[in-house]
């Protein structure tokens, strides 16, 4: 504990036996900027701000962290704006503009940490499918802050960092010139797993398979992608990036290049097969009793090589099922499989295991998981998403050979 | 080897409907469709409602044939008992109510019957009985003094103490155990039992196992807020579990997950019921049925040595829009799977004996006018199975 020693070391004068821990808590708490797109119930920008105003349920309490929402920036306030109503209850300020909000509407950035929630809101979609959330735009003008007030501060960017891989890439880039800690992505790396698995650190992974379920534009396919990368970046030496990506849609899916073992593993750990089990409540082996392709009239798959020749696909089966699951085989360990726990509305307690990670950035000035986890997973969105425009033709990815060591230790809720 | 299914209802959704098409059909286990490795070949239906499966079921499965009665099941219509195993599901139908609120289901007739089959031919085997013994505390007992002085496996009880737990964890072997609690949901002789069970299967893995429980009282209504503000059971723990939950109502508009005040709670809990009993080596335990607060199974105790509680959640995957299958039943059954290929029960009997005399109590309290009840009766003492039973894998 060498803060605590130092600190009470620099105030022995006034230090009495064990006095540090009080004055320790005596600091004043993190001041707190959230930017988001909309404040509306249900908004992530709502469920991941209010963590922060009314705490969260965490390791079995009801966990209110030391810090303090001091402004907010609301891009757009539709029908069931909250965010004039959160401001007067919890003394905070809405501000106009971005740069305001992180200065509190001085002349200096007057915040400890900035919160940027940019999913939900009315932005219009590309070509290729993509939702134009200003994730880009919004964190780049607390950089531009950065820059002029020459202090930085740590930043969470819920979701994916950008629909575009170079503007990902040079928020990154950004986070490590001016030294800020930066976390980002989807809460499905941090939720609860049913069975409580992780994949060996360093083990070999000889293909994955992750199966969820979305409308096949780049919101839900980001989660599912990202919990299929926080499992597979954990094989032999860490993760070296992705050579080539594909986007398969329709009949061809059932014919790829994708193991049915591992699909039949992922989908035993499902508890929202559809059809016939909607029918009348029976069990099914979807795979086995043919009603899979019955089910799932246009089946999506994102096939990911990475540059170290493992084969991943994520299995988009609208139709069949509605939660994640994954399953990998495992050089030594067989096939491994689990559900990514996604706790139900309105509570989402997901967010909280997201904010908690949050959070411990935010205080120990530290990000808990590598932020090129999400870096890479924005350019496979978008690079799949790209493959699909070029009529589903495999493209090589030389961008993303992005490297980086996944954490030691599992970053998940298990407590 | 063969098994007979003796159930009262079999629609979508009923228990019926839920374990015995795990046999049938198979189940998600272990990480594949897992088909058990036994034959149910015979099944006796007590009711066949206008949305009755059995007859679908038995159409698509011609090795499993519906008989008339419960014996014609069990010796497949010739004169001795020609199956391995027996399966009771006496949940969900149309059966009337005790004076005091009890839903008669017939799990002691169908079990009597099935014994009178294996006395009559001379023979027993492993019989499972879904949820509680019987809602009449005389009949449980002597279904269970029966199964002894037969001597054949027994096994019963909820799903709660076999699924899983987020976050996955056991009461640690031999804890000092002071007060335990669990908050859940649902109505009186029906998910009380489940919350019974919920926190028997934690409790009885405290040190020196089971002794027995010593007294119960129940407070519902008025009685059950002035005791929750005197403290009667510990806030701390109510806290604890409740922060275990995933399915916390918000108190307030606009906010989708935010801690509930006092006041809050009066307002959300419908119907707030709680079963107090004392086991007789000193533990306090707490089962709340807090409908409208919460929608799962929340668990915490009190440990020796431990400054915050132990909590948990009893995950229930619960098909009420949350999911579409009941997948909580798989362990249930690979459990019964289990006590059938190994000829002896995977938990003692003894903790569905115990939640079954709870149950009973709990509405005798209530109907005494929430007194407290001397439970001599409920002195079982039994150990705990040796390894954890509940859902890892």
């Amino acid at each position: 504990m060498p803060r605590i020693e130092d600190f009470s070391v620099s105030r022995r004068g006034f230090l009495i036996g064990a006095a540090a821990l009080p004055a320790l808590a005596q600091e004043q708490p993190k001041r707190i900027a959230i930017i988001t797109t909309i404040y509306r119930y249900l908004s992530h920008g709502q469920h991941m701000g209010d963590r922060f105003l009314v705490g969260y349920p965490h390791e079995g309490a009801w966990h209110r962290p030391d810090m303090k929402v001091v402004s907010l920036y609301v891009d757009q306030k539709p029908e069931g704006d909250l965010s004039a109503s959160r401001a007067a209850e919890f003394g905070f300020k809405v501000y106009p503009t971005i740069a305001e909000t992180l200065r509190c509407g001085g002349d200096k950035l007057a915040v400890d940490a900035v919160l940027i929630i940019a999913e939900h809101g009315e932005y219009p979609v590309n070509d290729i499918g993509q939702k134009l959330y200003p994730r880009y735009e919004f964190f780049s003008q607390c950089v531009k802050v950065f820059e002029q007030d020459k202090r930085a501060v740590p930043v969470y960017s819920d979701k994916h960092l950008s629909y575009s891989f170079e503007k990902a890439e040079k928020m990154v880039a950004d986070s490590r010139r001016l030294k800020f800690p930066m976390l980002a992505g989807s809460s499905l790396p941090v939720t609860w797993r049913l069975p409580d698995v992780e994949l060996p650190l360093g083990g070999q992974i000889e293909e994955a398979l992750m199966v969820g379920e979305n409308g096949s534009d780049d919101a839900m396919d980001f989660h599912a992608l990202e919990g299929l990368q926080c499992m597979v970046e954990r094989r032999g030496k860490g993760e070296h990036g992705v050579r080539a990506v594909q986007w398969l849609e329709g009949p061809s899916v059932w014919q790829a290049n994708w193991s049915k073992d591992l699909l039949a593993a992922a989908l035993s750990r499902s508890d929202t097969p559809l059809g016939l089990t909607v029918k009348d409540g029976r069990t099914q082996d979807l795979l086995a009793n043919g009603e899979l392709q019955k089910l799932v009239p246009n089946p999506i798959a994102y096939v990911i090589e990475y540059r170290d020749s493992l084969r991943a696909t994520m299995l988009n089966l609208k139709g069949a099922l509605q939660d994640f699951n994954f399953a990998a085989r495992v050089k030594g360990h067989g096939i491994l499989s689990t559900q990514f726990l996604l706790t139900p509305e309105p509570n989402v307690t997901y967010s909280a295991c997201l904010m908690n990670k949050v959070e411990q950035m935010f205080s120990e000035r530290k990000a808990p998981y590598p932020v090129e986890r999400t870096l890479l997973t924005s350019g496979i969105v978008e690079a799949c998403h790209k493959s699909r425009g070029m009529g589903g033709r495999r493209l090589e990815t030389p961008h993303l050979a992005v490297r980086y060591t996944p954490p030691a230790v599992s970053q998940y809720c298990r407590t | 080897m063969k098994l007979a299914a003796i159930v009262t209802v079999y629609r979508k959704y009923s228990h019926g409907q839920h374990i015995v098409d795990r046999f049938l059909e198979g189940y998600g286990w272990n990480g594949q469709h897992h088909h058990p490795a036994m034959d149910l070949v015979s099944l006796y239906v007590d009711e066949v409602p206008a949305d009755d499966l059995s007859r679908e079921r038995a159409a698509r499965f011609p090795a499993m044939k519906i008989y008339p009665t419960i014996t014609e099941a069990l010796t497949l219509g010739g004169s001795k008992l020609a199956v391995d195993g027996v399966v009771i599901v006496g949940e969900h139908g149309n059966y009337p109510k005790t004076p005091k609120g009890q839903v008669q289901y017939p799990r002691y007739r169908f079990f009597e019957e099935t014994v009178k089959v294996f006395r009559d031919s001379g023979k027993s085997v492993p019989v499972f009985n879904d949820k509680h013994l019987s809602w009449n505390w005389e009949w449980a007992k002597s279904m269970y003094d029966t199964s002894r002085s037969m001597g054949f496996p027994f096994l019963a009880g909820s799903s709660l103490p076999v699924t899983w737990r987020i976050p996955s964890l056991e009461m640690p072997d031999g804890a000092t155990v002071s007060e335990a609690l669990t908050i859940c949901y649902g109505g009186v002789d029906s998910y009380d039992f489940h919350g019974l069970e919920t926190l028997q299967c934690m409790l009885e893995r405290r040190k020196g196992g089971e002794t027995g429980v010593k007294w119960l009282q129940a407070y519902r209504g008025e009685k059950f807020w002035d005791a929750m503000r005197a403290g009667v059971w510990s806030k701390k723990l109510f806290d604890a579990a409740l922060c275990r939950s995933h399915t916390l109502t918000p108190a307030r508009a606009g906010f989708n997950d935010i801690f509930p005040s006092m006041e809050d709670m009066q307002r959300l809990i419908m119907d707030p019921v709680a079963y107090q009993y004392q086991h007789e080596d000193g533990p306090l335990a707490t089962m709340i049925l807090a409908s409208g607060l919460v929608r799962d199974f929340n668990f915490a105790a009190t440990l020796k040595g431990r400054s915050t509680p132990l909590s948990t959640q009893m995950y229930l995957p619960m098909p009420d829009g949350r999911t579409t299958l009941a997948s909580f039943f798989s362990p249930l059954v690979r459990h019964v799977e289990e006590m059938f290929l190994t000829g002896k029960a995977p938990y003692p009997i003894e903790r569905t004996l115990l939640t079954t005399g709870l149950t009973a109590a709990g509405v005798d309290s209530l109907y005494a006018g929430q007194t407290r009840l001397e439970t001599p009766h409920l002195k079982i003492r039994y150990q705990p199975s040796a390894g954890s039973t509940y859902w890892r894998s």
